[in-house]
């Protein structure tokens, strides 16, 4: 790249808003007086697809593109997509990564070979390159604020950490940019991804186990009266009922937590718990409390 | 959100019904639609008649009523006049609605008052022993009818339309993200609600009519559904079970829906 051009990726799922934050990342860049290049790819992702989009910014940008091993952050909305893209990363720059995994839509079909394929959550894989990482959960803190759809907006947050220009470009580009009448939520959700930004990540959010995984089914034997329901109607083949008619979990990996078979269940006798709870970096996390 | 089993009576679980039978599947939506209103369980007030669907008043830890047969509406009605506080839902089968109760049901709801009624249709009496309800479809078998049943069926819905019901939508077990929906939307509308629900009785109905148990009869009921708001969302459950012929279409969602007085026992006078 050209010398004083630098370069940011977004990357995440369609109907996430990767287009829009990367309209918002262009325009506060442009406010605070750089030449910026953008480009997207887009359309074809629909709901549920890859999006992704390259800026870069400077003195002078000849090209949106930015190469690979080059970028200064990367701002993934998306787990599968932050592992996707991390190689565009420059050793040493930054990865603002949301831990929701979002299984693709491919898996409509067959989802038990598509989670087994989806990378697990691994700080590690970030720390050879001694990047900067910061792995949030944007999609609880925006639902917490009350707007899930606020996502992008925490995920700018944290990302503004990483680019060095004043924060009322980017309130002024993000007032400028969202749906009318959810401005003021999306800077709540801004101002909230910039602490997570600034608080120390806690040693939980570096755990590699636990973020992602089977399901836990849990039946109540007591309740069960094998009646076949759950196991004709789980698309992944959990479940099976016995020749005694008791029900037995077949195949307790393969469960993604759809819980057809839990909302299904006349006797109440299924409960599906998701995996252990995610570690989040959340806004309340502080240097202090993490000493 | 909490776990909607927190709305039962733990120790009288686990329940009577058969296998497969979709009245459970009918109960944890209504339940899931509860818990989604907020709704103080000491504020609603559960009444039922007679009948396998009745059954369902004894496993929620809500106030609850068991009244006689077919006179759930009437009951009802006295609690919510009694009681403007509370929220009354009944839950009555078709047997119980349709034919004991008939009278009782067609009043309340020219009555405008402000009650949600829940009626699980499995098309069939299945406490007693499978005879043939009002809503049995012609030519079905049931122990009444070995030959098949030479009479017409009650459309419910368009029964309370007629009645003067103020909202009034039908549901299948199949769909218990619809139904939820339906539940809330109804719960929250001022005036008689009157929901169909559309369960099954592998027992007996799907046993005699050779239909089959309780995932069949899912899929059954789910290839009858022709939604006439569209479909309310688009999780469509038990499509990949294969099914034989599939019965006559059935119109789903909420297929009326007005608002006027609500039924308080006082007549207004106008000032003059």
């Amino acid at each position: 790249m050209p010398e004083g051009s630098r370069g940011l990726l977004l990357a995440g799922v369609g109907g996430q808003g990767v287009i829009l934050a990367s309209m918002i990342v262009a325009d506060a860049l442009m406010r605070a007086g750089h030449d910026v290049k953008q480009s997207e790819v887009h359309g074809m992702a629909q709901r549920g697809g890859s999006v992704f989009s390259h800026i870069r910014w400077g003195e002078r940008v000849d090209s949106p593109l930015v190469p690979l091993g080059s970028a200064e952050v990367l701002a993934a909305f998306e787990w599968a997509e932050a592992v996707r893209w991390v190689e565009y990363v420059r050793d040493g720059g930054a990865v603002v990564a949301d831990i929701r995994t979002i299984v693709p839509p491919g898996a409509c079909t067959d989802r038990r070979s598509w989670l087994r394929r989806y990378p697990g959550i691994d700080g590690e894989l970030f720390d050879s390159r001694h990047l900067k990482t910061r792995l949030i959960d944007a999609t609880a803190t925006a639902t917490d604020l009350g707007n899930v759809r606020a996502a992008n907006s925490v995920i700018l947050g944290t990302v503004a950490a990483f680019i060095d220009i004043d924060d009322v470009h980017w309130e002024a580009a993000i007032a400028d940019l969202v749906p009318a009448g959810t401005e003021k939520i999306n800077l709540a959700a801004f101002r909230a991804g910039r602490q997570v930004a600034e608080a120390r990540v806690p040693d939980a959010a570096q755990d590699p186990d636990g973020f992602s995984g089977p399901h836990e089914i849990e039946i109540r034997h007591d309740w069960c009266k094998g009646c076949d329901i759950c196991s004709r109607v789980c698309p992944e083949y959990c479940l099976a009922v016995d020749v005694d008619g008791k029900l037995t979990i077949v195949d307790p990996e393969a469960c993604t937590g759809c819980r057809l078979c839990e909302i299904l269940c006349p006797d109440f006798a299924i409960d599906i718990h998701a995996p252990r709870e995610l570690a989040v970096v959340g806004t309340n996390t502080t240097n202090e409390s993490s000493a | 959100m909490t776990d909607v089993k927190s709305y039962l009576r733990e120790w009288a679980m686990p329940h009577v019904l058969c296998p497969g039978c979709a009245h459970g599947i009918v109960l944890r939506s209504f339940l899931t639609a509860v818990d989604q209103l907020q709704l103080d369980q000491d504020k609603i007030a559960m009444v039922a008649g007679i009948g396998c669907s009745s059954r369902l008043a004894g496993y929620v830890d809500f106030c609850t009523l068991h009244g006689t047969h077919g006179r759930a509406p009437a009951f009802a009605t006295g609690l919510k006049l009694a009681r403007p506080d509370l929220n009354v839902v009944v839950v009555t089968g078709d047997g119980d609605a349709l034919a004991i109760g008939g009278n009782h049901l067609i009043h309340a709801a020219r009555r405008n008052i402000d009650i949600t009624v829940l009626l699980l249709n499995n098309s069939i009496y299945g406490m007693t022993g499978g005879q043939a309800a009002p809503t049995t479809p012609e030519g079905a078998i049931a122990s009444t009818t070995p030959a098949g049943n030479t009479e017409p069926n009650f459309d419910a819905c368009k029964l309370l339309i007629g009645a003067g019901a103020s909202f009034v939508a039908r549901v299948l077990a199949a769909n218990p993200m619809d139904m939820t929906k339906v539940m809330a939307d109804g719960l929250n509308h001022p005036g008689f609600s009157f929901i169909e629900v559309i369960s099954d009785c592998p027992e007996y109905f799907g046993r005699y009519n050779k239909v089959g148990g309780g995932a069949e009869m899912l899929t059954w009921m789910s290839v009858r559904d022709e939604g006439v708001s569209g479909p309310l969302s688009d999780k469509r459950f038990v499509n990949h079970i294969p099914s034989s012929a599939p019965p006559p279409g059935l119109a789903t969602g909420v297929l009326h829906n007005e608002l006027r007085p609500v039924f308080s026992g006082v007549r207004k006078v106008g000032r003059s």
